[in-house]
């Protein structure tokens, strides 16, 4: 009996061998080669543990929105800006990994551009900012790869008359400068989101941001009252606004942008 | 002498605080407003995706509900007889139907004195098992009249459920009435910014856009399932006490 076993546990065993050979030769002979898309930028972008629910960095609801052929790498970290993102080491490692066709999504300001002394940490001045974003335009098409400017998401800021204001006037004006220079696409996502709040007004767009009562969420004990940072809601608002502007500018990774079949129409009772 | 005395008092008091909470699973069963979505479905959203987020790692939220489903087809598909094989005591069973049984067109429609019937079924069964079962009331559909003021969309099944867990002394967690209130503050229009609106363009899952009274969005979804928690709290079930405690110290 136990002999039998042991036999039966070996022929398994070269099975198994026999169906991992087969798969690694056919590998080699499909690439499937993935395009990757590489997310860099800070705490609007990034992703965020459950713990920290319901905030959302545009990145999480974004990389669902892609066919099997895409695969989102999203590296934006909390807190960070062009020049602390560098000297932290993680910009390197994607620039190391880079492969031809790959695209690199870069979305920097909020953090560059806070001055006072207390984020002194972070502070980049624009003409740093701008080298930056040179390096990291530069160092992925070194690679064949392919980079994408993205404008800083606006912050939720009204005027009395109920005006969104621009929240980000100098980064994102070097982001345009550059993308001009070296001819990258802009996403101008500062804008887009700024009219999208001000189609929503002031009360409405308070949905998508990190508004929350000290009883609603166990995350958020004491609340939460933030204009810069999204809930689910909004980084999901955000996610379309980049999508839909990657398919009007035609940039060639919008070609794996998902084609839904739901229907418009849906029966008044539950599915 | 003394400090041994009291150490020897305070042990067996200390060692009772500290025990710590056995593992526990939390299974909801209901339909599609409660449900899990795929990634296409997405924004969609049912009210037990963000609910699992607010529990202490000694819970499992397991998302049993299920699309289109009835307390007929749940139990027909034997949906029903699967949790109770894995059930063990101490857990939660959360329990929200009527959607679909309420709709006699439907393939699923369960007539009330059936509904009642399955109902009673499952929070015998539940509690055969010492598990503890949960009635809610089927979370509200958007509708207003035209002044402005929200129509009741389960008036019926809703109160079958309100009855039911009257008889049985089961816990009742009137979403369908709460969520109303929440949809009135809202208003009309506002209320649209909970369910799955879209405009034609708007999402790659919905190209010719969806306006759906329904099913939630990420924020409606989200609305519900703390709805559903703030009712947990203040029925003291034993579940309250592995709410996640957060060491989040920003504001």
């Amino acid at each position: 009996m136990a002999e039998n076993r042991i036999i039966t546990r070996c022929i398994t065993k070269a099975k198994g061998m026999a169906i991992t050979t087969m798969l690694l030769s056919m590998a080699f002979a499909f690439p499937s080669k993935k395009i990757k898309v590489y997310m860099v930028g800070d705490s609007t972008m990034c992703l965020y543990p459950t713990k920290q629910l319901p905030i959302n960095g545009w990145g999480m609801p974004f990389a669902n929105y892609f066919d099997s052929t895409v695969r989102i790498d999203n590296r934006a970290r909390g807190g960070r800006s062009t020049r602390t993102f560098l000297s932290e080491g993680r910009w390197q490692p994607i620039a190391d990994s880079l492969e031809e066709g790959d695209y690199v999504l870069i979305q920097f300001g909020h953090n560059d551009e806070s001055s006072q002394p207390q984020y002194a940490d972070r502070y980049t001045p624009v003409p740093d900012y701008k080298t930056n974003l040179i390096k990291f335009i530069t160092e992925t098409r070194s690679k064949k790869a392919i980079p994408l400017l993205i404008t800083p998401v606006s912050r939720r800021n009204f005027d009395r008359q109920g005006n969104a204001k621009e929240t980000h006037v100098e980064y994102t004006k070097a982001v345009f400068e550059i993308a001009y220079q070296y001819k990258v696409p802009v996403i101008d996502l500062d804008k887009m989101s700024r009219e999208l709040y001000q189609q929503m007004g002031p009360d409405r767009a308070k949905w998508m941001f990190m508004e929350l009562d000290s009883a609603e969420h166990p995350n958020y004990p004491v609340g939460r009252h933030d204009n810069t940072h999204f809930n689910e809601f909004g980084a999901r608002r955000m996610a379309e606004l980049v999508i839909n502007d990657m398919k009007q500018q035609h940039i060639a990774l919008a070609e794996h942008i998902v084609t839904g079949t739901n229907k418009s129409n849906v029966n008044n009772a539950a599915k | 002498m003394i400090r041994a005395k009291l150490s020897f008092l305070l042990l067996p008091l200390m060692s009772l605080l500290w025990t710590p909470q056995e593992k526990i699973k939390v299974y909801l069963v209901g339909d599609s407003t409660m449900a899990d979505k795929e990634v296409k479905a997405y924004p969609e959203t049912g009210w037990g995706m963000p609910f699992s987020a607010f529990f202490n790692e000694t819970v499992t939220v397991d998302n049993r509900a299920k699309n289109g489903r009835s307390t007929k087809s749940f139990i027909a598909e034997q949906r029903w007889q699967a949790v109770m094989d894995q059930l063990k005591e101490g857990d939660y069973i959360l329990i929200q139907f009527g959607h679909n049984d309420e709709v006699p067109t439907k393939a699923n429609y369960t007539p009330e004195d059936q509904f009642a019937a399955n109902l009673v079924r499952f929070i015998t069964e539940s509690r055969s098992r010492k598990a503890i079962p949960v009635l809610i009331t089927p979370v509200a559909r958007r509708k207003f009249d035209i002044e402005g003021k929200i129509q009741e969309t389960h008036a019926i099944y809703a109160a079958i459920l309100r009855k039911v867990a009257e008889e049985q002394k089961t816990p009742l967690i009137d979403l369908d009435k709460e969520s109303q209130q929440l949809l009135q503050q809202f208003g009309p229009e506002d209320s649209k910014l909970l369910f799955n609106y879209l405009a034609p363009g708007q999402n790659p899952n919905y190209p010719d856009g969806r306006q759906d009274d329904t099913h939630f969005n990420e924020l409606g979804a989200r609305k519900m399932a703390e709805i559903v928690l703030a009712d947990i709290r203040a029925l003291k079930l034993g579940l309250a006490d592995r709410i996640v405690i957060s060491n989040l110290k920003i504001k």
